[in-house]
């Protein structure tokens, strides 16, 4: 028993391993090599070409300035999310976990695009209208710069940071806020003296998880900066490898190489940050609520600040690419606008083979991807919960690992590999590399299911005869079964709008929809993009209604 | 059904030293006695407990369950849990929170694949017995503690396993719930044919319940007995240190008499319970506090010892009062009836009865 046991450890870390390490090593491999389809000999060529290029500290500058500027805004509003919902008597709280649920409803993509739609400096809708209520010459707002990036990417990491902050702000220890109370302190002083300074690991980790998606964000970077040319490393890596005749997969490498660097130290830094959160923050046991902090005269200020946000990041945006897929070019709204409007945007995509074809791409990479990740996940899990021997901690390590993997770099190592076998240009390539960049979302609710499970439920069946198989099939399969299917659906949700790897792996007959998203914003198709872009948002959103309806059925008993 | 465990050893490592959590165990348990095992966290006596329903896997030794040999590292035997027939009470009473009640008690009949309406008339009858009739059809982690424990006991019962063991039950129940439950245990198991093994820290619940308790450290059985013989006569300054409060004074043996033996203290010369310790050896003297008693007397009743001193400390706990008495260069914690009246700094006398003075080696 032990024996087979051992034997599936083992399986599984070669699958994972293959998975996590080979588009690492091939990177590394490739970066020293002398072209894509030929190793070579060994040459640090690349690495001096790539480092001396004189373009690379503007980029740099860019990203720094980018990525700090995203997650500070990011974090920072997170905090006062977090502290309005779990402090104080704010109304309407239902809107925050909305807010929170928000990215997985709309493709970041998407969000990006229906920015650049409202607030472009030629003829973005709310520009426009602007423009008109002041008389203006020019666009008062431009989306296309630095600026306007760090806005976007800080509303679409938002409700990562508050997920991180938020449980540990309700899971804190009253009585140390009021014995500062009772000690003279005021509301604000203790707010600045004991909470914040208590919550800092929260913070900090939620500040690290904001950078480590900025740096790997792609998709923010090309809707807004590349039209502003504002490059940022992942742009700048994606433009090595598309421009000119000859794409250098080389030098893409060897720049790559120090952004997973990065990545990784950041990602283990997060580790460390949130294994020591457990020291500070305290939970009581005694089962009292925090105190709720009467706003009084600030509560409908306030609240409006939230509404305001809500508005930013779901009205607003999937209203202006509704808006826009019902009409033939830009416009402001009024009278001509409702005369111009029609369905021909959506009929156009439909009798669009390949629009067609990256529906049907995507489908089939969500739905087989994610019953193949899931499978694989559940093993994982299972093994890092179930059995704590070393080789389960390298698994857990290595599924861990690849939560920092920047698509796009994925995408070149995989490049590097796939461009040797007969797989390249393929829809297993590609789902091979999702599966890969995407395993620890598969694997971390299934890791809390299994822990949720306690040994003594399934020794309790064993002890009343219940044989191996009947105890898994009717105590432990049960009880997993909601993590199995919000597992399956957060990937078959991540996969359906996949861009940063499937931008480098994508070939003629491989296209997926946020490729083809990306064609049409090139091409300048925004009708036609719109209308495909609410045919993504409202497929996310049903498994995303759908994970929540399986979630709350199971939650029942 | 009796058990019977010869030479059990099992071994961890941790920090790559081995320790054995069971070291070299023998034990006979006889059929339809309530058998507990007594120790701190970490003594060995859970593990015991799952070697004997069969959870974990021991490294050497023999375990035998009404004669069948269910475990034998010799034979190279090993029996599964799911085929040993018994019923146990988790600790967490690991009940499964996807299914009923009605589930949860019917499952042991199920997997035994029984007609339909014979589980039902049985689980029926153990809802009966447990007291918790009514309840079936809800689910079964919506009931309280209490209740819930009752659900894990219909259910390590409803397949009338002729051996059941119960791993710290009562510990996760607050201390009036406890108390009754603990009685309400006892008279369940008394109404039927059954082995109890029960696994325990405290030492009340083990007195209360047992005919026989042993009490372990390290792995191993120090002393093994019923309720009172471990009481009032253990042989072990462990044994009688964790099953009361007990005061221990330093003692040398001086000679044996007429069914006691005499012992030296700063307190003088003790008779105590006869012990066959050589004369002129070291060994502490055990004496339970409410033994000590306070009398007007001038001279001991027949038999008894007398003592004198000054009670220094006094402090009112309710059905006592607790004193701290200082004799010659020692001091006794004696417990006194609150209708004798006694104030700090008086001088009492005292009688001790030679039975309940235990010399104990180490």
């Amino acid at each position: 028993m032990t024996r087979t046991r051992a034997q599936l450890v083992w399986l599984l870390i070669a699958i994972v391993g293959f998975l996590t390490l080979c588009p690492v090593l091939m990177l590394l491999a490739g970066s020293f090599s002398q072209g894509l389809t030929a190793f070579g000999a060994f040459t640090a060529h690349k690495y001096v070409a790539a480092y001396t290029d004189p373009a690379l500290a503007g980029v740099i500058v860019n990203t720094l300035v980018f990525v700090l500027g995203a997650s500070l805004f990011s974090t920072v509003l997170a905090i006062f999310l977090s502290y309005l919902n779990t402090r104080t008597n704010i109304p309407w709280k239902g809107a925050f976990t909305l807010l929170s649920i928000v990215p997985m409803m709309i493709p970041h993509l998407l969000f990006a695009i229906s920015w650049a739609l409202l607030l472009n400096p030629s003829n973005g809708l709310m520009n426009l209208v602007l423009r008109g209520a002041f008389g203006l010459e020019q666009s008062p707002i431009n989306i296309y710069s630095i600026g306007g990036m760090i806005f976007v990417e800080g509303l679409l990491n938002l409700p990562i940071a508050y997920l991180v902050i938020a449980p540990a702000m309700g899971a804190f220890d009253v009585s140390l806020e009021e014995s500062s109370r009772v000690s003279g302190a005021g509301t604000l002083t203790t707010l600045r003296r004991i909470t914040l300074p208590i919550l800092r690991p929260a913070i900090l980790a939620a500040f690290t998880l904001c950078v480590v998606r900025a740096l790997a964000s792609y998709a923010v970077p090309r809707a807004l900066g590349t039209p502003g040319r504002v490059d940022v490393l992942a742009t700048y890596l994606y433009e090595m490898i598309s421009t000119g005749f000859a794409p250098d997969y080389g030098q893409a490498a060897a720049l790559g190489m120090s952004v997973l660097s990065a990545s990784i130290l950041l990602i283990v830094l997060y580790r460390a940050l949130t294994a020591e959160g457990g020291k500070f923050v305290t939970i009581s046991s005694r089962g009292f609520k925090p105190a709720i902090i009467d706003l009084k005269g600030a509560r409908l200020p306030l609240f409006v600040v939230v509404a305001l946000l809500c508005l930013l990041m779901i009205v607003i945006p999937v209203g202006a690419l509704f808006y826009t897929s019902l009409l033939p070019y830009s416009m402001v709204p009024g009278a001509r606008a409702l005369a111009l409007m029609s369905w021909q945007n959506w009929i156009e995509m439909v009798h669009d083979d390949i629009t067609m074809r990256a529906l049907q791409n995507s489908l089939i990479l969500a739905i087989v991807g994610a019953s193949l990740g899931v499978l694989l996940s559940l093993f994982a899990a299972y093994v890092t919960v179930k059995l704590r021997t070393k080789a389960a901690g390298l698994l857990e390590m290595l599924t861990f690992l690849s939560f920092s993997f920047p698509g796009i770099v994925i995408g070149i190592g995989f490049m590097w590999f796939f461009v040797q076998t007969p797989l390249y240009a393929t829809l297993t390539a590609m789902m091979l590399a999702y599966i890969a960049a995407y395993l620890p979302y598969g694997v971390r609710p299934l890791t809390s299911a299994f822990v949720q499970v306690h040994a003594h439920l399934e020794e309790s069946s064993q002890v009343c005869g219940a044989p191996p198989l009947t105890t898994m099939r009717r105590i432990v399969a049960p009880l997993v079964l909601p993590g199995i299917v919000s597992a399956w659906i957060l990937m078959a949700t991540m996969f359906i709008r996949e861009l940063s790897v499937s931008v480098v792996l994508s070939r003629p007959g491989s296209e997926v929809l946020a490729v083809r998203i990306l064609n049409f914003a090139d091409d300048g198709l925004w009708g036609k993009l719109s209308a495909l872009g609410i045919v993504m948002i409202l497929l996310s959103t049903g498994m995303v209604l759908a994970a929540t309806y399986a979630g709350r059925k199971f939650k029942r008993h | 059904m009796d058990i019977r465990i010869e030479g059990l050893c099992k071994y961890f490592t941790s920090d790559g030293k081995t320790v054995a959590a069971l070291d070299h165990v023998d034990l006979s348990i006889p059929a339809n006695t309530f058998f507990t095992l007594l120790g701190p966290s970490g003594c060995g006596k859970t593990t015991l407990l799952r070697c004997i329903v069969g959870l974990e896997t021991p490294d050497e030794g023999e375990i035998s369950i009404g004669g069948e040999v269910v475990w034998s590292s010799r034979k190279g035997i090993f029996v599964p849990p799911e085929k040993r027939g018994l019923g146990m009470v988790f600790q967490t009473y690991a009940i499964w929170p996807h299914m009923s009640v009605f589930d949860n008690i019917a499952y042991p009949l199920q997997v035994r694949k029984m007609d339909a309406a014979l589980i039902r008339e049985k689980v029926a009858k153990a809802l009966r017995f447990v007291q918790l009739e009514g309840v079936e059809r809800r689910s079964a982690t919506k009931l309280s503690g209490g209740q819930q424990q009752r659900v894990a006991l219909a259910r390590a019962l409803v397949a009338e396993p002729r051996v059941i063991l119960f791993d710290e039950p009562l510990s996760n129940l607050d201390a009036k719930l406890r108390e009754e439950t603990r009685r309400e245990l006892r008279r369940f198991l008394d109404e039927l044919d059954i082995t109890a093994i029960y696994v325990t820290h405290d030492r009340v619940e083990a007195l209360a319940l047992s005919d026989t308790i042993a009490v372990m450290r390290a792995g191993r059985i120090v002393e093994m007995g019923t309720p009172q013989d471990i009481y009032f006569n253990a042989r072990h300054r462990y044994v009688a240190d964790f099953i009361g409060r007990a005061n221990q004074i330093e003692a040398t043996v001086l000679r044996h008499e007429d069914g006691i033996t005499l012992a030296e203290t700063g307190m003088g010369t003790i008779a105590c319970q006869r012990r066959e310790l050589p004369a002129g050896s070291r060994a502490t003297l055990c004496i339970r506090p409410e033994f000590i008693h306070i009398t007007s007397r001038a001279a001991a009743p027949e038999g008894k010892t007398a003592l004198e001193g000054r009670i220094e400390a006094l402090e009112f706990v309710g059905e006592v009062y607790e004193a701290e008495i200082a004799v010659a260069g020692e001091r006794l914690l004696a417990r006194i009836d609150p209708d004798v009246a006694v104030r700090q700094g008086d001088t009492v006398r005292m009688a001790i009865d030679p039975a309940h003075c235990l010399l104990l080696s180490a």
